[in-house]
């Protein structure tokens, strides 16, 4: 059973996500991934979206953020309907809003740290120069500074998945998706690239949602979704005391 | 064609298949494996064929001009000769009756089957019809007894198998009745021996066998009387008409030229003291199919020879397409390492998928080449025939041997199939995890220090071979050992030096080698060998590569403000030199593939603008201020021609005319290129010639000018003057006879030898080809005593060189020549447009080599087609991943567009500047340039076409993939990649 809980109110509605289908059809058979689908997401949470595999999590990460289309429903953004927009308008909104990071492999393989880094500030119009500094900046503070004219496949997975997260974050875009963004990492690893998730969201009130398989990141994030074919099947805001992310804003 | 090669080629084709089946059946894993990589991606496995097979066409299309040229000269054997296989002639006609009268008896042989005698000469026919009058001034008249000549060479046709005609009546060839416009019942008037003779025409008959015999021409145009028709008309004269016998060997058109040695043996024996007196025995047949063979080897290996550059195109393709398969499949491949399968087995996967792929490829390329080879024989025959200024002139006849079809099989599987076995070892060698993480690979510290030995031998052996090489200008070796002691050392100089720094010197040193080797060793193009030019171009091409790749970042500086714009555009440019840059082995090996081709390509067309732009100096240059050269028939000579051509009606337009006193003989070749004697035509120099003589390129050194090699050879018996082409047969030009080359004259009359010494070499003596009966003779000019005192009797006057007024309508002029001298068959030649016709010919056959080696640039553009399509396969994650960050559809399409272009452009600019430089280099320094006195052209259309076609293509190439890439959905993408 879905026990709707309302976020924290200091959010503004960032996405709502209205009776979204998605149905996958091959040949004769077909598999509806969403079933008429409610999420709201307000700025600056932290969503884990938890679910067994076939559950319908990726899914909904693409469907939310664009990238895949829906059969039915509507996906609003910041007010604006994803799917009435042109696939052009659709990707500079993604541009412009939006950031990812990926289970792994996220990175353009011929493109350096610091080049995969600015290409999002590149895209919305920022000036090479101004994207370097910022790009080199953010890696300085994700600890990759001296990583920046490195290609992908002379870095470590860990440092590859921090470049992705410097990449999805160096435009400040509204709302950031994360799929399975541990992994493929180790347990410490994927501990340092929660607790970089975690202290962005705290400290810098961004948006975050990711999908996972660990429990153990589903307990650290502000709030818990549970999916189950295709349908939300558990939604609750953590306490304050069970997020660092929650904590961090309330002693903000 | 190269029947030697097919027991090889079916050797090495075998061992392929026994290795790649014994792999499919005693390992079904790797079997199914391979299979299951083919089918799973029908359209890509049919792309890797398609890039494969053009290789196996091109091999194949070479073979079957090779074949078709030699099935083509072959014909003449049997449409000309038919029986014939040797003929004697004699220097009077008293001799030759003798001889007959010996070889009489020679049918009871039992390697003859057949002796015919026949009596005949040149003369000029003439038709009045419908009130208009037609005339061939070269017909030949024989008298013939038809009965014999219907039984001759039975039970073969003997090609004259025709009722007696009778008196008064002529039975003629369908060749003279078509210049005549003849047909049975018309009254034909023959000039022969300044008697006229009115002859009816009774038949018509096809001009195969005895009918189309002649004296060394193919397109002869015959005529047939009755026995006794001819004796009365040349007695009438004072003359006597020439008895030849004709042989016909037991056996077919082939099997009896098998015996020709025998028989000639014979024959010879027979005449006794005649051979002394002149009686001279030809073997027409067998000349014919050894030329056959000759003309199909050179013109077949010289297209092989051009196609060689794009069977190098093709196996960089293969070696590209399956290293990004093998990229492609890095984690697969890891994976199955991982789990136990052993390198060579990863080998042996590659080998079954590539066998699968090679006989794909050598099958469609077989059929696509018999295709491409017709098209290619047509139109080289077409220009050969171009060369020829009378009727001698080759049918076409397309042939196809079952030799050329295995040995284009075998060699089109075995490229790519071994090309795929060399890639799949170095894709074997990866490192398992680095496969699976998909990391940097480094190589294992054994290998490097394995590496460092082999280097180290390999560039002593190559360094020690390079000396015998370059000290002989032994022309590939020369260029070939110094590169690879380069290459060799590269394991050894990283020791030292980082990798950027070695590749480049290694690059700038090969390159430096390639332009500047010929500046030190001259003479290294004088071996006339194709593999000379096949490894520069391949030597200039990949080290101008090597330096583009390593450098690519100071090239792409220009692109610098685009690429760093933040707008679609920029990020476009951006993602589109990102790739080729990082990618560096198979950026290098697509713009090998384009640069290699476009680098000959444009050679040939430089080679031909140089040509072309010495057209006028070479004109004036062959002509010396001649302007006509009158050929008349020797059995009806002009009394004193001097006179007669420069008196009464011609006294105003012809200024001076010079007789050339002339014999035919044999002569060996100075260089060496060939064993067998060579056609000539001695020619007495023409009193007063050294002032309006042909330029000379070369003299004896102790010779001022030209005028003391005219001199000399006036004055000293022992010397002569030849042309610059005197012996070649096609293909490069070679090393050209000198002055001070010696060679041994034959008089074929009285067989008697004598060796000359070449005082000076012709510019262009095209003015004294083609003269007599048309047979092609390379011209050796001496003094004209000499030339009496060496051929006596034989020697005769049947040729002029004539000046003209300024200002006179040479085509007027041939026109009244030849109807004033009609009963002599003076036929009248404009020299200036015979020079320019051969340098048309030249260049047509220039274009078509080009347009053969344009095939080749298919290679490229179909193999930069089928590597965009595997990019966009290869980068389907990367491409979801640029989507999902806001890059839009259209910027993606234009940023593979790009890349494709961009490569293009590199590679294309590679082979173009490259192709000029050469052939700048070779103009400078090279002795095969060396009689052109003309500033270096640039042929700008030519390029600009050959650049512009060739990018055009590319980006049509590069459109369908290109609308894949951005057609690609990013959820999709990256749910099939995870």
């Amino acid at each position: 059973m879905t026990r709707r809980i309302d976020i924290a109110g200091d959010g503004q509605p960032l996405l709502v996500a209205d009776q979204v289908t998605k149905i996958y059809r091959s040949g004769e058979v077909s598999v509806r991934a969403l079933d008429r689908l409610d999420l709201t997401v307000r700025a600056g949470e932290l969503v884990a979206v938890m679910g067994p595999s076939g559950s319908g999590k990726t899914t909904l990460l693409n469907c939310l953020s664009g990238l895949d289309d829906i059969d039915a429903g509507r996906v609003l953004i910041q007010g604006r309907d994803l799917f009435a927009m042109t696939d052009a308008d659709r990707t500079e909104h993604r541009a412009r809003s939006m950031g990812f990071v990926f289970q792994s492999s996220n990175l353009i393989p011929v493109f350096t740290a610091v080049e995969n880094v600015e290409l999002p500030l590149l895209l919305v119009g920022t000036p090479a120069r101004e994207a370097r500094d910022q790009a080199l900046e953010i890696l300085a503070r994700l600890g990759l500074g001296g990583r920046a004219e490195h290609r992908p496949n002379e870095m470590s997975g860990g440092e590859q998945q921090r470049v992705t997260i410097a990449r999805a974050l160096v435009a400040r875009p509204a709302i950031v998706w994360a799929d399975e963004p541990t992994g493929n990492l180790d347990t410490a690893m994927a501990g340092q690239i929660m607790d970089l998730l975690q202290q962005l969201n705290a400290e810098e009130h961004q948006t975050i949602v990711l999908v996972t398989h660990d429990p153990a990141i589903g307990r650290s994030a502000s709030r818990l979704v549970r999916m189950s074919d295709g349908r939300l099947a558990h939604d609750e805001v953590r306490t304050a005391a069970l997020t660092g992310a929650t904590a961090a804003i309330q002693s903000g | 064609m190269y029947p030697e090669l097919t027991p090889p080629l079916i050797a090495g084709l075998g061992a392929a298949l026994a290795v790649a089946g014994y792999l499919a059946v005693f390992r079904p894993v790797l079997r199914r494996l391979a299979v299951r990589q083919v089918v799973r991606r029908p359209t890509e496995a049919l792309l890797v064929v398609l890039g494969s097979l053009i290789g196996t066409a091109l091999i194949m299309a070479s073979l079957v001009v090779g074949d078709s040229l030699n099935r083509s000269v072959r014909e003449v054997a049997y449409d000309s000769l038919g029986p014939i296989d040797e003929y004697v002639t004699a220097p009077s006609a008293q001799i030759s009756e003798q001889a007959a009268r010996r070889l009489k008896f020679l049918h009871e042989d039992p390697n003859v089957d057949g002796v015919l005698i026949m009596r005949g000469d040149y003369a000029a026919a003439v038709l009045d019809k419908a009130g208009q009058q037609r005339a061939e001034p070269r017909a030949l008249i024989w008298e013939v007894v038809f009965e014999s000549a219907a039984n001759f060479g039975a039970p073969d046709r003997s090609g004259l198998a025709v009722a007696d005609p009778g008196p008064g009546k002529v039975v003629v060839t369908e060749r003279l009745a078509r210049r005549l416009d003849a047909s049975p019942g018309d009254r034909i008037t023959f000039y022969a021996y300044g008697q006229p003779l009115p002859l009816t025409v009774a038949a018509v008959i096809p001009s195969e066998g005895v009918a189309g015999v002649g004296f060394g021409a193919v397109d002869n145009r015959n005529a047939f009387v009755r026995a006794g028709t001819l004796l009365p008309v040349a007695r009438a004269s004072g003359g006597e008409p020439t008895t030849t016998t004709f042989v016909s060997n037991r056996g077919g058109v082939e099997s009896g030229a098998r015996l020709t040695d025998e028989v000639t043996a014979r024959i010879r024996a027979e005449l006794g003291p005649l051979g002394e007196s002149g009686a001279a025995v030809e073997t027409p047949k067998q000349e014919v199919l050894d030329s056959a063979e000759q003309t199909s080897a050179t013109l077949g290996s010289l297209f092989l020879f051009i196609a060689s550059f794009s069977i190098i195109a093709g196996i960089l393709l293969i070696v590209n397409i399956f290293v990004m398969l093998s990229e492609e499949r890095k984690g697969q491949l890891g994976i199955l390492r991982a789990v136990g399968m052993r390198r060579r087995r990863v080998t042996g996967e590659f080998a079954v998928e590539g066998a699968l792929y090679s006989a794909g490829a050598a099958l469609l390329g077989v059929v696509l080449g018999i295709g491409i080879g017709r098209v290619v024989v047509v139109l080289a025959m077409n220009i050969l025939n171009g060369y020829d200024q009378g009727d001698n002139k080759l049918g076409i006849v397309f042939a196809v041997t079952p030799t050329s079809v295995v040995n284009g099989l075998a060699a089109g599987f075995l490229i790519a199939f071994l090309a795929v076995i060399l890639t799949s070892v170095r894709i074997a060698r990866t490192n398992i995890i680095a496969a699976i993480r998909d990391l940097e690979r480094t190589p294992r510290r054994r290998t490097r220090k394995l590496s460092l030995v082999l280097s180290g031998i390999a560039t002593a052996v190559l360094a020690l071979a390079s000396i015998p090489a370059i000290a002989n200008s032994s022309g590939a070796a020369t260029y070939l050992l110094p590169a690879l002691t380069a290459v060799a050392a590269i394991p050894l100089l990283r020791r030292i030096a980082s990798p950027r720094t070695v590749y480049s010197a290694v690059a700038w040193a090969v390159l430096a080698w390639g332009l500047l080797a010929n500046v030190v060793r001259p003479r290294m193009f004088d071996s006339q060998s194709t593999a000379t030019y096949v490894v520069l171009g391949c030597m200039l091409s990949f080290a101008a590569v090597m330096l583009v790749t390593e450098h690519q970042a100071i090239l792409l500086r220009p692109l610098r403000p685009l690429v760093q714009r933040s707008s679609q555009a920029g990020l476009a440019t951006r993602l589109a030199v990102a790739y080729p840059t990082a990618k560096r082995f198979r950026t290098g090996a697509t713009l090998g593939m384009y640069s290699i081709v476009v680098l000959v390509i444009v050679l040939l067309s430089q080679s031909s603008a140089v040509v072309d732009s010495s057209v006028e100096g070479s004109v004036k240059n062959a002509t010396g201020g001649w302007s006509l050269r009158a050929d008349y028939s020797p059995s009806a000579p002009i009394p004193d021609p001097q006179r007669a051509l420069t008196s009464g009606e011609f006294a105003d337009v012809i200024t001076e005319a010079a007789p050339l006193l002339t014999a035919e003989a044999d002569a060996s070749d100075p260089l060496g290129r060939t064993k067998d004697l060579l056609a000539v035509f001695a020619v007495g120099i023409p009193d007063g010639f050294a002032a309006g003589a042909p330029e000379l390129t070369e003299r004896l050194p102790n010779l001022p000018n030209d005028a003391a090699v005219w001199q000399l050879a006036n004055a000293d018996s022992s010397y002569v003057v030849l042309d610059d082409t005197y012996g070649t047969t096609g293909g490069p030009q070679g090393a050209t006879v000198a002055p001070g080359d010696r060679l041994e004259l034959t008089d074929r009359a009285s067989g008697t030898r004598r060796t000359y010494t070449v005082a000076g070499v012709l510019a262009d003596g095209s003015a004294l080809y083609g003269m007599g009966s048309g047979e092609f003779r390379y011209p050796v000019l001496m003094g004209k005593p000499a030339l009496r005192t060496f051929f006596g009797n034989q020697a005769q006057v049947s040729s002029l060189l004539l000046r003209t007024a300024p200002g006179t309508d040479l085509a007027e002029l041939s026109s009244r020549l030849q109807a004033e001298f009609l009963l002599n068959g003076l036929v009248a030649t404009d020299i200036k447009q015979a020079v320019r016709d051969g340098f048309a010919s030249s260049r047509q056959f220039f274009q078509l080599m080009q347009g053969y080696l344009a095939l080749g640039l298919l290679v490229g553009i179909t193999g930069l087609g089928v590597i965009m399509v595997r990019a966009v396969r290869e980068r389907r994650r990367t491409i979801a991943v640029l989507r999902a960050l806001g890059f839009r559809a259209s910027t993606l399409r234009w940023s593979f567009l790009a890349e494709s272009t961009f490569i293009a452009v590199e590679g294309v600019v590679i082979g173009a500047l490259l192709g000029v430089l050469t052939t700048w280099m070779l103009y400078e320094n090279s002795p095969m340039f060396g009689s052109l006195d003309v500033s270096f052209p640039i042929a700008w259309r030519q390029i600009a076409l050959t650049v512009g076609v060739t990018l055009i293509a590319s980006m049509i190439a590069t459109l369908a993939p290109a609308r894949r890439a951005a057609k690609i959905r990013p959820a999709v993408a990256l749910r099939i990649a995870n």
